[in-house]
């Protein structure tokens, strides 16, 4: 059975919280989210940052997701 | 007065030349940061190391692009740079401005931010260099408010579509430059603010062959015109070029005022083209269009002689990527000739975009751009997810590998085979 958006988005979460890594690229959530197609997931990881949940970091060229306790804010 | 000691960066206002230092010099006058760069810089140089910290978590709310943060890593020493964000302005299609938006865009970069620009960085967007965190917000609003502009893309984002003027200006326009990119512009508005991507994406979009974008080189998905039909030869007017006419001056006058001596139809148009698809029966040109490769030579000599064909429409590329240290590569023709229609709101180009994207985004390694994806699993594999069917252009060189690779579809029966069959014919 295909999960729901919130189960989607608490397992997203809960990912970006346990990785190793505190920054996520956006394939690393597609797992979260096997049936869907990528556009997609992307768009559930983007309403997670709108909703202050998830966070961009971006270098500039890349940008990356986490969760907003786990990242370095440069001017704190 | 300087604040910093710069000797080494002073060596680059030495030459003819104009220099950024001298700029960021006179900028200082109004904006003292601009010491700082400079002195930041200096110090760079006598490292041999960047001081600037990368990346970073600046934005505008609701906006995952468009603002590029920037951190000295050695602010006590040059604070007028702790914070030096960059700010990216996506530009008007074809880069018309008006003078006074000019000057609205200059005043709003006195107020906001360090006053220094990039005119323009190479996605086509106005870069602002230099502001801190707490000017980004105001900035975003009166930006979008007061003048009507927009943020750029950056990161993994569709970055800000580019074209040549197009159908504006030019009569070798083989479709609309400026509409299709001002419509993708607003269609993909998700793609272009938040990130969608494994890596960044680029449009671009040129009217004609000429490539006055450069779409084949710096662009994922190169839109470049072209023609189905022949090229259209006005007779008479070619004789007037083999007859030397004043007002019919090659290259429509550009390298006028040069001793060229006059004008040999053989020697500058006919020996250089790169098909040899062209020559003289008596006093008439003759093309063999078939063999045409839309380089342009013959009708940018002969503008008035020659004209691109009446059945007009685009050749898609895909997959170029110019890196300054490695890599860069030029796309690949994939679809020879497609309809760029506004009646369909450019329907045929959108269905040849998301299918790239739909692949790229499940088989794209992080940081793996289409043209790199492309190269990794090869081009038949690539024309296969497009649908295309292989033509003779697509082969870059003969095979160096013996066996032929059938797939299944290609196989009657696919590879399912009857074992017991089998078996009564070849016994174990």
């Amino acid at each position: 059975m295909a999960l729901s958006v919130e189960e989607i988005e608490a397992a997203m979460i809960a990912k970006a919280e346990k990785s190793p890594k505190p920054q996520l690229y956006i394939k690393d959530f597609y797992a979260c989210a096997p049936d869907m197609k990528p556009r997609e997931v992307k768009k559930i990881a983007n309403a997670l940052v709108t909703k202050g949940k998830l966070m961009f970091w971006s270098s500039g060229s890349t940008t990356m997701y986490a969760v907003p306790s786990r990242i370095k804010d440069e001017e704190k | 007065m300087a604040k910093h000691e710069t000797p080494l960066l002073d060596e680059l206002e030495k030459g003819p030349w104009p220099s950024f230092v001298t700029d960021l010099k006179r900028q200082a006058e109004t904006k003292p940061e601009c010491w700082d760069i400079l002195g930041q810089l200096e110090l760079s140089y006598k490292d041999r190391i960047t001081h600037w910290k990368h990346g970073g978590i600046v934005g505008v709310f609701g906006y995952g692009g468009g603002i590029v943060g920037r951190y000295s890593d050695v602010p006590a020493q040059f604070p007028g740079v702790e914070h030096f964000h960059t700010v990216r302005i996506a530009q008007p299609s074809g880069l018309y401005y008006t003078t006074e938006n000019l000057r609205a865009l200059m005043d709003l970069w006195e107020k906001y931010g360090s006053g220094v620009t990039n005119m323009h960085g190479s996605t086509g967007d106005m870069i602002f260099l230099g502001t801190r965190t707490e000017n980004l917000e105001p900035l975003f609003w009166d930006l979008t408010h007061d003048l009507g502009q927009d943020l750029g893309g950056s990161g993994s984002n569709l970055r800000t579509p580019a074209c040549c003027l197009g159908e504006s200006r030019c009569e070798w326009a083989c479709y609309d430059s400026q509409e299709i990119c001002n419509h993708l512009t607003q269609h993909y508005q998700d793609e272009i603010h938040r990130p969608a991507f494994p890596y960044k994406f680029k449009f671009k979009f040129s009217a004609c062959p000429n490539d006055c974008v450069a779409a084949i080189a710096r662009s994922d998905f190169s839109v470049i015109g072209t023609w189905k039909d022949n090229i259209r030869i006005d007779q008479a007017a070619v004789k007037e070029y083999m007859a030397d006419n004043a007002e019919y001056p090659s290259n429509g006058g550009a390298h006028k005022g040069g001793d060229w001596g006059p004008f040999d139809i053989q020697k500058e148009v006919i020996d250089l083209c790169p098909t040899q698809c062209m020559w003289m029966e008596g006093d008439e040109l003759k093309i063999d269009d078939a063999e045409c490769t839309r380089c342009m030579h013959c009708i940018n000599v002969m503008p008035r002689a020659l004209r691109p064909g009446a059945e007009k429409g685009a050749s898609i590329l895909i997959g170029a990527k110019a890196p300054i240290l490695d890599g860069a590569q030029f796309s690949t023709l994939v679809i020879p000739f497609i309809e760029v229609n506004k009646e369909s709101d450019f329907e045929e180009v959108i269905d040849v975009i998301e299918k790239v994207w739909d692949w790229w985004m499940e088989v794209g390694k992080n940081r793996e751009r289409v043209g790199e994806t492309m190269q990794r699993v090869g081009l038949p594999t690539f024309l296969s997810v497009m649908e295309v069917e292989p033509l003779p252009q697509h082969v870059k060189e003969p095979r160096s590998n013996p066996y032929v690779f059938w797939k299944e579809e290609e196989v009657p029966g696919g590879w399912d085979r009857d074992v017991k069959e089998f078996r009564k014919r070849h016994a174990a």
